[in-house]
């Protein structure tokens, strides 16, 4: 204590005291700054690790797969059959591929969705297993891009049947034939744990196959695996993903880059994932879904593999299917659900991974940043030693729940009238706030700069809330939101600081690092009908707080007396 | 020298244990009559010898597809021909060696019935029956002049059931999946099956709840050391004492040795308690064949549990007579199976279900098939095979203590045959029911042009499923599906045992919106009586019953939630992560027939804490109350000052001032000494 104490005299001898916190802007850039060098470090060697099997039972690739030979004529002898599927209705498709199904002994049900379109499933019970858990494998009729998933639903139909023959399997396995990969798969998987009649058990793991086209030949596999509001599957998952993928010669892409772009050795390839990874899981369910985020929520674990290319010399669509097989054998070993290895982690490439110890500092200097920000409105002003119960306090943080009121009203607003205009029209009045101060009414000094503080506050709050759940949605909302603490209070605004307060609006910079005519929609459908988060981030976690900064930078001359005279003095 | 001292060791160890074998076989089977001795030793010279013939038979038999099997079958239809009656000749004694000079049977009769299910799968039952001697009862066996003589019937569980005063015993091991849709109803209409896992129930006679409890306790705890099972772990907090299901059909006939007692109906199960060889090996040890002849010879581990579906279970019961006051146990043990005989025949022949080689595939030739293409038929409709090729073992001989031979029944449909396979050749009845001869090796062997024609499955009157619901780890729903297939409406009794970490809301629970239901039916108009014992944290499940009648052609899901409790840290089992089982629920339908079923278990997932946690936890909290008691004892201990004061007096304790200080003491400490010195020198 002693020391410390001496520190704390030798400061205030010295006089650092005022000295810092007339830095304190600066500081707080340069934590902005820091969590952004901090993202770029985490590629460099040293800062990321090999990832590794961490449940010794899953053993992936240990067992032969036998998905090979004579099943591949099999799988052409339904593929035949699926390659005309595009011609008729989804009813009619459902009810061929059951008829198939139950010839080996699956029990299928229909799941009526008039909304999102109808899907199949079949369960094939295990024979010696306690029908307690379940292994998916789901097949959408039309993949992320729209295209018929030939491939992958003949993949589907030959794979059960090829399991329907192995007495090794522990779990049931369930599989399931949605009309997309994305809404008509998530309602089946809401059903699935609220209302279907025929169930399986516990959904431990889900594979989603995505191989379009009828093409016998593939050049690489992609794996996808973000799920929704920054959840993620378990990583030994997407290690035995990878591990067995690489095991039968199939090379391995992730967030759509092809496999040649990914070195392992350079550090701008692995960069480059990482931020193509935050960029996927900032903005999941605004982009088309793969399919695997559509079980995001129920604690189980999924990804994606797709298929991509037409001529890859030995990798045929039996080694496709191989993939999905030994992933099943392997997570049939499994006694308890996936909880040895990282839920939170982000990939720097296929077998490299960042865990949440090193990268969750660069969010938390960023939300430093904004309360440094928040103490840089408080003290670095004449009106530091304002008391708490002044009026001006008070009236700052009514008008902090006010904001916090409207904010909600507007996005309720939304979720009823999702009109693009009428969004405009908001944004546009929005963004006349602070041309209309001193015009319409007034905010004075000391209200602007604790309406500031409680802005950056509120804001540091949320990003510090957010990112335990969601890191990547956090650190790229605090990031955008930044250049909210340059804007400061001044009495007329100048150019420099309007474009500062306009780039950091939630919804002008959201459109500008996701442009798309239909971004408003596409935010609210993901929270309608996935479950997102993201609209009400924006709404009550970033407007309220630009709304105030909004309102307080430009503020009229002091009318305080008090004030005036320390000024003047 | 050490070396050949080990050696000599095992020598000799190896001899003690042959020689106590020995011993013990002949004490094993001396309790029973000396031929029985005989009769073993004979059967392993016959099975030996026979096991050329056995390799005849399958190569020349019906069970290759090579071309000679024709000629064969040919010949064995002329043997029908001929002998249209059952040849056999019962109780005829090849070996003139083994003298019997009386007949003596005893209680005890095996049968095994097999019925083909659609899809080709085929139900296997075994049934065993055995009955004590007569006894008196409320005689306590502790008695030494008592003489008792189990014969056929298990010593084992005579004193047991003395002991607990265990009335009727039931006791079910179960495991798979039973497919109702398509096999219909469950063997001896779902009363002899339970839930996936053990379940056990008991009638006691006691004089309170709770001295039924204490000798509920003493029976499962004996009962688990004698079939291998984790029955020892069944205690308050899974036990129930059932108010309408598991009664027997009629009270009456159950007897009250002490007037001034009661009886008691007490059920436990453990959920997906893992059925295995060391079950099954127990319970064959029970007969008095033990697996060495008759049809016990089929029951191996490795063909039982490799089946789709299978069950075993021993029910004991207490009959006494009136007129001579005398009782008798009976007991009948069951082990049912179903088998998928296409992959059970593929897996003998080759364990790894490899890809067929192309010119195996059945492929559909009005779809496009080629070097390439191959769209699969459906599952074959022909088939031949054995029951040897099915338990990968033949029938020795038959049970020789009872009156009635060991006997085969099979219920076929007219697409099928059925022989009997002795001696080589080949042998059909009437009834398609077989007498098993003594000391001969036997097959049963089936064929048909069209396996999927089977005996009519019985339909069942219900079907129900259950299905946890909703999303987290705080709350949940359990979700019941009742589906009434019938133009009748069905009443059933629900019973459901539920532990005490799922605290359901019985408020909750109502009838879900169905479109296809009839609209104005509400949950009050169906339900008939309930009775609900909530649970009580550590000491008892909750145990819920309800009598309810779904109307006909209906379809209607009962729901209710629940909340999930945290349990403590040490109550988590090792593989706390894997879930913790939920027992099924029993659904006794009573009208318009009675059956029997069970829903499937289910996997309920608890908040589970990183079990590191506390170490972290210690860590931290070591480290707050540390910092607590620093600040704390400073300030009880350290003088408060003003900081100049302070200053002043830091300035003194600073280092540069103890040296000073000690410097200056060593100094005065010299000129003491020269003082002193000096004012020696001056006296």
């Amino acid at each position: 204590m002693a020391l410390i104490e001496q520190l704390q005299r030798r400061v205030v001898e010295m006089g650092l005291v005022p000295k810092i916190i007339a830095l304190l802007p600066l500081v707080s850039m340069i934590c902005a700054m820091i969590s952004s060098l901090w993202l770029a470090t985490l590629p460099i060697e040293g800062q990321f690790r090999r990832t590794y099997i961490s449940e010794n039972a899953l053993m992936p690739s240990q067992a032969y797969s036998y998905f090979r030979e004579s099943e591949w004529n099999i799988l052409r002898g339904y593929r035949s059959q699926i390659e005309h599927f595009g011609e008729i209705s989804n009813n009619e498709r459902n009810e061929q591929m059951a008829e198939w199904l139950q010839e080996f002994g699956a029990k299928t049900s229909i799941y009526n969705n008039e909304e999102y379109g109808d899907s199949l499933y079949g369960i094939l019970h295990a024979e010696r297993g306690d029908g307690t858990e379940a292994i998916l494998l789901a097949v959408p009729w039309y993949n992320a891009e729209g295209d018929l998933n030939v491939g992958g639903a003949s993949l589907g139909i030959s794979l059960s049947r090829f399991f329907s023959r192995w007495p090794v399997w522990s779990k049931n396995i369930i599989i399931v034939f949605s009309e997309n990969p994305n809404v008509a798969l998530r309602s089946w998987v809401q059903a699935y744990h609220t209302s279907l009649d025929l169930t399986g058990g516990s959904i431990e793991a889900a594979i989603v196959l995505d191989y379009p086209g009828t093409n016998d030949y593939f050049d690489y596999a992609e794996i996808s695996y973000g799920g929704l509001n920054g959840e993620l599957p378990n990583l030994d998952l997407v290690n035995i993903a990878v591990s067995i993928t690489e095991h039968e010669g199939v090379h391995v892409s992730l967030h759509g880059m092809t496999p040649e772009s990914i070195n392992d050795e350079s550090y701008w390839s692995r960069l480059k994932i990482l931020l193509c990874g935050i960029y996927r899981d900032a903005f999941a369910g605004l982009e088309p879904l793969q399919g695997n985020e559509a079980f995001s929520g129920w604690r189980i674990q999924s990804v994606t593999i797709k298929a991509h290319g037409k001529e890859g010399g030995n990798n045929d669509i039996t080694t496709f299917g191989r993939i999905p097989e030994a992933m099943f054998r392997s997570i049939n070993n499994l006694l308890e659900k996936f909880h040895q290895s990282y839920f939170f982690y982000m990939l720097v490439a296929p077998r490299y991974f960042v865990s949440i110890s090193s990268y969750l500092p660069a969010t938390v200097v960023l939300t430093a940043g904004f309360a440094l920000a928040s103490l840089n409105s408080l003290l670095a002003n004449q009106y530091s030693n304002l008391s708490f119960y002044s009026h001006y306090n008070l009236k700052a943080l009514l008008f902090w729940l006010v904001s916090i009121l409207v904010s909600f009203v507007f996005s309720q607003l939304f979720l009823y009238v999702p009109s693009t205009i009428l969004l405009v029209a908001f944004i546009v009045v929005m963004l006349l706030l602070p041309l209309a101060a001193g015009r319409l009414w007034t905010i004075t000094e000391p209200l602007s700069h604790r309406l500031q503080m409680y802005a950056f506050l509120y804001m540091s709050l949320v990003v510090t809330s957010l990112m335990m759940v969601n890191f990547t949605l956090a650190f790229v909302v605090g990031i955008l939101a930044f250049p909210m603490t340059a804007v400061g209070t001044q009495r007329s605004l100048t150019f420099k600081k309007y474009a500062l307060l306009i780039i950091s609006n939630p919804l002008v910079s959201f459109f500008i690092v996701k442009p798309h005519p239909q971004l408003l929609q596409k935010l609210i459908s993901a929270w309608q009908d996935l479950g997102c988060w993201t609209w009400f981030v924006l709404c009550l976690g970033w407007l309220p707080s630009w709304t105030l900064i909004a309102l307080s930078a430009c503020s009229s001359t002091n009318l305080d007396p008090v004030a005036t005279s320390k000024k003047e003095q | 020298m050490r070396l050949i001292g080990m050696v000599q060791l095992i020598g000799i160890a190896s001899w003690i244990g042959l020689f106590s074998r020995v011993i013990r076989a002949v004490e094993a089977e001396g309790t029973s009559l000396g031929f029985e001795i005989d009769q073993d030793i004979d059967l392993q010279g016959d099975c030996n010898e026979s096991l050329g013939n056995y390799k005849h038979n399958c190569k020349s038999g019906f069970l290759s597809n090579e071309g000679g099997s024709e000629t064969e079958i040919e010949v064995t239809e002329t043997v029908i021909e001929d002998a249209p009656q059952p040849t056999i000749n019962l109780r005829t004694r090849e070996d003139d060696s083994i003298a019997v000079k009386d007949q003596i049977w005893y209680p005890y009769s095996e049968h095994l019935s097999i019925k083909p299910l659609p899809k080709n799968y085929l139900l296997a039952s075994f049934d065993f029956d055995t009955q004590s001697n007569e006894f008196v009862p409320g005689k306590p066996s502790t008695d030494f002049d008592d003489y008792s003589h189990y014969t056929v019937f298990p010593k084992a569980f005579k004193p047991i059931l003395d002991q607990t005063s265990t009335r009727q015993l039931h006791l079910r091991f179960t495991r798979g999946f039973w497919d109702a849709e398509s096999w219909g109803r469950l063997p001896h209409d779902g009363f002899k099956s339970g839930g996936s896992g053990v379940e056990i129930w008991a009638i006691l006679e006691a004089d309170s709840k709770d001295s039924a409890f204490r000798q509920w306790k003493t029976l499962v705890n004996s009962l688990s050391g004698l079939f291998c099972a984790s029955m020892n772990f069944i205690d308050g907090s899974k036990t129930t004492f059932p108010v309408e299901s598991f009664h027997p059909v009629d009270d009456t006939t159950l007897p009250l040795f002490d007037q001034n007692k009661q009886l008691y109906l007490v059920r436990a199960a453990l959920a997906n308690e893992p059925i295995c060889t060391e079950n099954l090996t127990p319970l064959v040890k029970l007969f008095p064949t033990k697996g060495k002849s008759g049809i016990t010879t089929l029951l191996d581990g490795h063909k039982v549990f490799d089946s789709s579906w299978h069950s075993l279970s021993v029910d004991i019961s207490t009959d006494c007579d009136d007129q001579t006051e005398r009782c008798s146990h009976s007991l009948q043990a069951l082990v049912d199976m179903v088998i998928n005989v296409p992959n059970t025949l593929a897996r003998s022949e080759n364990p790894i279900p490899k890809p067929l080689p192309g010119d195996k595939l059945r492929c559909d030739l009005d779809k496009p098939h080629d070097a390439f293409h191959c769209f699969q038929l459906p599952y074959e409709t022909e088939g031949s095979y054995g029951l040897s090729q099915l338990f990968g073992k033949y029938i020795q001989g038959s049970s020789l203590m009872s009156q009635e031979p060991s006997q085969v029944c099979v219920d076929i449909a007219d697409s099928w045959n059925t022989f009997i396979q002795v001696n080589g050749s080949l042998f059909a009845t009437t009834d398609n029911c077989f007498e098993l001869k003594d000391f001969q090796q036997q097959d049963i062997y089936f064929e048909s042009n069209n396996t999927n024609e089977v005996v009519d499955v019985e339909p069942v009157p219900v079907y129900v499923s259950r299905s946890l619901t909703g999303y987290g780890q705080d709350r949940g729903g359990l979700r019941t599906v009742f589906v009434n297939p019938q133009d009748e409406p069905v009443t059933l009794i629900y019973f459901e045992s539920l532990p005490w970490f799922m605290r359901i809301y019985l408020s909750t629970m109502h009838l879900e919106d169905n479109p296809q239901s009839p609209v104005n039916i509400s949950l009050d108009d169906i339900l008939q009586s309930t009775y609900y014992m909530p649970a009580a944290d550590r000491v008892r499940p909750t145990h819920l019953e309800y009598k309810i009648t779904i109307p006909a052609n209906t379809t209607l899901a009962v729901s209710y939630q629940f909340d999930k409790s945290l349990l403590q840290y040490a109550e988590y089992p090792p593989d706390a992560n894997h879930g913790f089982e939920i027992e099924s629920a029993v659904i006794t339908v009573i009208e318009p027939t009675t059956y029997q079923l069970r829903t499937a278990t289910l996997l309920l997932l608890l908040s589970t804490p990183d079990f590191s946690m506390p170490y972290n936890v210690i860590i931290l909290t070591s480290t707050v109350m540390g910092l607590i008691f620093g600040t704390l004892f400073n300030l009880l201990v350290k003088k408060m000052l003003p900081v100049e004061e302070a200053d002043k007096i830091q300035e003194g304790n600073g280092l540069r001032n103890k040296i000073q200080l000690f410097k200056s003491r060593i100094m005065a400490k010299f000129n003491l000494k020269r003082r002193e010195v000096k004012t020696d020198l001056k006296e």
